[in-house]
């Protein structure tokens, strides 16, 4: 039988205990970026509800879903805010952020949908919002700035899905609508990055880019179309004269 | 659409950047004597045993200055959003402890607990996975500082033997191997302290490389 010294039963008991830490903040990690996960697929959805504003004839009905979903992430928001209190709001934020971005984006869209406004950090605080066993109504979760800004960054992708569908519905007023927001955005995100850095907005800046010059050649098209029309009869004979 | 919303929001990114700031240049300082306590501590590879106590004597200045150093830092940050910043100083940390788990080494051929450290840089080490409403210093950095102990002590057997300390190397072995058993205790995901784990053993092997040219040429029994 080896004998054991004392350094080292010291040693194996110390490090038996950091084991045990180290073990409980891996689970505990592990466990935000499931629940974080879940929050992005669930919130997915509600864009996909979303979207389906130009399919239907009355949007009530697609913000009712989008409500009966949007009940599901609070759900969610629930489980995931037992890991998050305190410091580890921000120990955590690496793995939840994708979540809770994916999710501003969501409501982001819906707040457009409905309002034709950007929604702001404190209205995604609002919807994060339930009363807790006091009766206080407070958010689930914190909400930092880098989250709330990479939130909105991923809003034109979807913006612009919704415009190129409205174009198919002859929707003009939509179109303008979602150019108008989207070159606000360019103007504001611009705006932050003429500052400061924060870490994947370059990424989403081109995303938004692109969005931005899909939507202006889809509007460009819809235009042409349209006074193509209103003066086809005149076209028609300069064609044949020439 | 509101261009305040960005306006106040660039505000609130703009004071954060002074903030990143003041901290970068306070952990430069830190740098800076970590760095100078580290060259003075390496003679301790040049001298026999019986003189590293002067070694260890001769730092204590640094260490004074190093916990005034993070003291400085500690001032720059609220406890509250002390993870949001914590990649910033994890590395300038980790040298800082990685100083006194060498320097107790030398003295005392020991490792040094967690409140060593807090003896030495003034922060307590954070060995349990709780919320903190302190600057702490982490397990894992107090774990990677060991870790670099290991580096040290391959070295050290090599050392010893040039000062013509041949007795040391299976003191150094002995401590080594009781200090990875320890380790090996650790469930260790796939980041950063897996990978210096990993390099441990090669540590190992050199300082047994030591022992085995002592025990084949009959030096040691």
């Amino acid at each position: 039988m080896e004998d054991i010294s004392t350094t080292k039963r010291e040693i194996l008991s110390l490090f038996t205990s950091y084991r045990d830490a180290l073990d409980s903040h891996h689970d505990q990690r592990e466990r935000v970026i499931k629940c974080s996960r879940d929050i992005t697929a669930l919130s997915k959805k509600i864009v996909f509800s979303l979207l389906r504003i130009t399919q239907v004839s009355s949007p009530d009905s697609v913000f009712k879903d989008a409500e009966k979903q949007h009940k599901q992430v609070l759900d969610l928001f629930r489980k995931i805010s037992v890991e998050l209190q305190g410091s580890n709001s921000l120990k955590y934020n690496r793995q939840a952020t994708p979540g809770l971005q994916e999710y501003i984006e969501a409501i982001g869209l819906w707040t457009f949908l409905q309002d034709n406004v950007l929604i702001s950090k404190d209205q995604v605080l609002e919807r994060l919002s339930v009363a807790n066993p006091d009766g206080i109504v407070v958010p689930l979760v914190s909400v930092t700035d880098e989250d709330y800004i990479l939130g909105i960054s991923d809003l034109p992708g979807e913006v612009n899905r919704y415009c190129i569908n409205a174009i198919g519905k002859g929707d003009h007023e939509a179109v303008k609508r979602c150019l108008m927001f989207l070159r606000q955005m360019k103007e504001g995100i611009n705006l932050l990055m003429s500052s400061t850095r924060v870490r994947d907005l370059d990424k989403k800046v081109a995303v938004l880019d692109s969005s931005l010059e899909k939507t202006e050649r889809a509007y460009y098209s819809m235009s042409i179309r349209e006074s193509e029309m209103n003066t086809q009869s005149g076209c028609l004979s300069m064609a044949v004269d020439a | 659409m509101d261009v305040q919303l960005f306006v106040d929001l660039q505000d609130r990114l703009d004071q954060e950047s002074t903030l990143r700031e003041d901290i970068k240049n306070a952990i430069n300082e830190l740098y800076k004597t970590c760095r100078l306590a580290s060259a003075k501590l390496a003679k301790a590879h040049a001298v026999p045993k019986s003189q590293t106590k002067e070694v260890t004597d001769a730092i204590k200045p640094q260490f004074e200055t190093i916990r005034q150093n993070i003291s400085t830092l500690v001032s720059l940050i609220q406890p509250v959003t002390f993870y949001k910043y914590h990649d910033m100083w994890t590395n300038a940390i980790q040298s800082a402890c990685g100083l006194v788990v060498f320097a107790i080494y030398l003295d005392s051929a020991r490792l040094a607990t967690p409140s060593d450290i807090q003896t030495y840089l003034g922060c307590r080490v954070n060995t349990e996975n709780t919320d903190i409403t302190e600057f702490v210093i982490t397990l894992e950095e107090y774990l990677n500082a060991i870790v670099s102990l290991f580096n040290e002590l391959s070295r050290l057997a090599v050392n010893a033997v040039i000062v013509n300390d041949i007795q040391r190397p299976q003191e150094i072995s002995t401590f080594a191997s009781d200090l990875y058993a320890g380790f090996q205790l650790l469930n260790l995901k796939n980041d950063n302290l897996r990978r210096r784990f990993d390099s441990i053993k090669y540590d190992i092997k050199k300082i047994e490389e030591v022992q085995y040219d002592l025990r084949v040429r009959g030096l040691i029994s």
